[in-house]
């Protein structure tokens, strides 16, 4: 199951929405959040669909693959419809079960709003599924980068999380090694209460802090002796290149703002 | 030239010391081995030097300048360090995010840092790994890149802090024979720390130390023949020259040598 969840994984691939500058992703999500909103009837949730379809297609994803990876969030969209069905009210009386009744406004707001939700989490997963975490970084990063005038530490803020994305897969590879460790001393991780289960967790997360913390100050003066003295006159050796297709992203993406919001009614 | 001068230190105050009135000069070019057990004061020689330590008693000189607070950080430029650790010492997402690193920290203009990131990781072979994630190498390769992310500032001196304790035997062959291709071309000066003999073979000049203090120091022919101060020191004698010892009447020959008689 979890091998094939797909939020926040990261597909490498050669699409053209592959090859889009990062900062185009990011600016085009946000600004397709707000489109979504636009949409208050079929033409318009329509639209949309076929929209995330054609995206689909040109980064070279298969829907059936999208789909499957995203089989648990079906389950909150799925609770939200019914919560939507149940609880709207409006219209002509579909059925009437005594201390429940389901009404026509409940059944199309259900749907509009999963439709919604859905959209939203798909788009965002097309976006991580084609751009690497640290081009991510690097975009949040210069995007952010009005914020330092009210003095939101942006540049350490990214350090950090590339740091900690560099650092996922050694802190896996540790905590293994320390279930293995810990096994051979006869410790059990999967039999019992769910408490004990917790408990025996103790051993697991103590050595991996330590040796963390240990990490982290090694590395801190690996970094101190190769130079860094925070973001002052640093150069930077990742650069991002803003094409002529990223604007024409983000001009595509308003026009198709306009005609939503112009189709409304 | 580094010389130091009568440089004494202790972790804590009153405890004893670390390091206890060591003297010693490096020359330009030279590949000198620093070889000592646990505790003997060879990873704290380093931390001074490159002022991860401070508040030692004694002297440090790099040529003729006397280290101090304020010319500390422009001297530390001219040396690079690769520490023990392979997977502790890596920054960079990638491996050439790695080694520019220490160049962007340093305000290097983008042209030169593609190409002097390139060179160094030509330097150790690891040119074609460049977009690879740490997580994907071997100890050996980590710790190429990590002499990689040191060449490329151009340094003076490269000091490698037991640098090969950590990694396969494989891997350890790969980096002395990368350290010693550096060394062929003469302008880095190699301070090498280990606890192993057998790695200090190509070097020029050794130092023995132990519990703060430099026993020995010569040229590796010399430390070999001073089979009672490398047993003094705890130190594990290479097998080609425990064989001398007891076969050949303690004479010392390198390893083809001793083929060669046998």
């Amino acid at each position: 199951m979890l091998s094939k969840m797909l939020l926040g994984r990261y597909i490498p691939g050669s699409s053209i929405i592959h090859r889009l500058d990062p900062r185009a992703k990011i600016i085009a999500v946000v600004l397709f959040m707000v489109i979504v909103f636009f949409a208050n009837h079929w033409t318009g949730y329509g639209l949309l669909i076929l929209f995330i379809l054609t995206l689909t297609k040109m980064a070279d994803l298969s829907p059936r693959f999208l789909f499957n990876g995203l089989k648990l969030i079906l389950i909150l969209l799925l609770f939200t419809f019914f919560m939507h069905l149940f609880l709207t009210k409006g219209g002509t009386v579909l059925i009437d079960g005594g201390f429940f009744t389901i009404e026509s406004e409940g059944v199309i707001t259900g749907i509009y709003i999963t439709i919604r939700l859905a959209m939203l989490v798909l788009i965002t997963t097309i976006m991580t599924l084609t751009t690497s975490p640290l081009q991510l970084t690097d975009a949040i990063e210069r995007i952010c980068r009005p914020l330092k005038a009210i003095r939101v530490p942006v540049h350490e803020i990214a350090l950090m999380m590339s740091i900690s994305l560099r650092f996922i897969p050694t802190l896996m590879d540790e905590t293994e090694k320390i279930i293995k460790a810990q096994s051979a001393r006869g410790s059990t991780f999967m039999a019992g209460s769910l408490t004990s289960r917790l408990q025996a967790l103790t051993p697991i997360f103590i050595p991996l802090f330590i040796s963390s913390f240990k990490r982290a100050e090694e590395l801190a003066i690996a970094m101190e002796v190769r130079g860094y003295q925070g973001e002052e006159g640093r150069t930077h050796y990742r650069v991002l290149n803003w094409e002529f297709k990223d604007t024409m992203v983000l001009i595509l993406m308003i026009i198709f703002g306009i005609i939503l919001w112009v189709i409304r009614q | 030239m580094i010389e130091f001068e009568s440089l004494t230190y202790s972790y804590r105050s009153g405890e004893h010391r670390a390091l206890d009135h060591i003297s010693l000069s490096i020359h330009q070019g030279d590949w000198v081995s620093i070889i000592g057990h646990n505790g003997s004061g060879k990873s704290t020689l380093v931390k001074i030097l490159m002022g991860i330590l401070e508040d030692y008693e004694g002297v440090i000189r790099v040529e003729g300048t006397v280290l101090d607070d304020e010319n500390r950080a422009e001297l530390r430029k001219r040396f690079a360090i690769v520490f023990q650790n392979p997977d502790n010492q890596f920054v960079g997402a990638t491996v050439e995010d790695d080694v520019a690193f220490g160049l962007e920290n340093n305000g290097v203009p983008r042209e030169e840092m593609v190409r002097r990131t390139e060179a160094a990781l030509q330097a150790v072979n690891m040119l074609s790994y460049r977009d690879h994630e740490p997580s994907r190498l071997s100890g050996g390769q980590k710790q190429r890149v990590a002499i990689a992310s040191a060449l490329a500032m151009a340094p003076d001196v490269l000091i490698l802090d037991e640098a090969t304790s950590m990694i396969d035997p494989e891997g350890r062959r790969e980096v002395l024979d990368i350290l010693q291709k550096i060394h062929h071309e003469g302008r880095t000066t190699l301070i090498f720390i280990t606890h192993d003999l057998t790695e200090i073979e190509q070097s020029d000049h050794a130092v023995i130390m132990r519990e703060g203090r430099i026993i020995s120091e010569g040229t590796v022919e010399e430390i070999y023949q001073d089979t009672d101060a490398l047993i003094a020191s705890r130190l594990v004698l290479p097998f080609h020259i425990k064989l001398s010892k007891r076969l050949l009447d303690g004479a010392y020959m390198s390893y083809d040598e001793l083929v060669r008689r046998l």
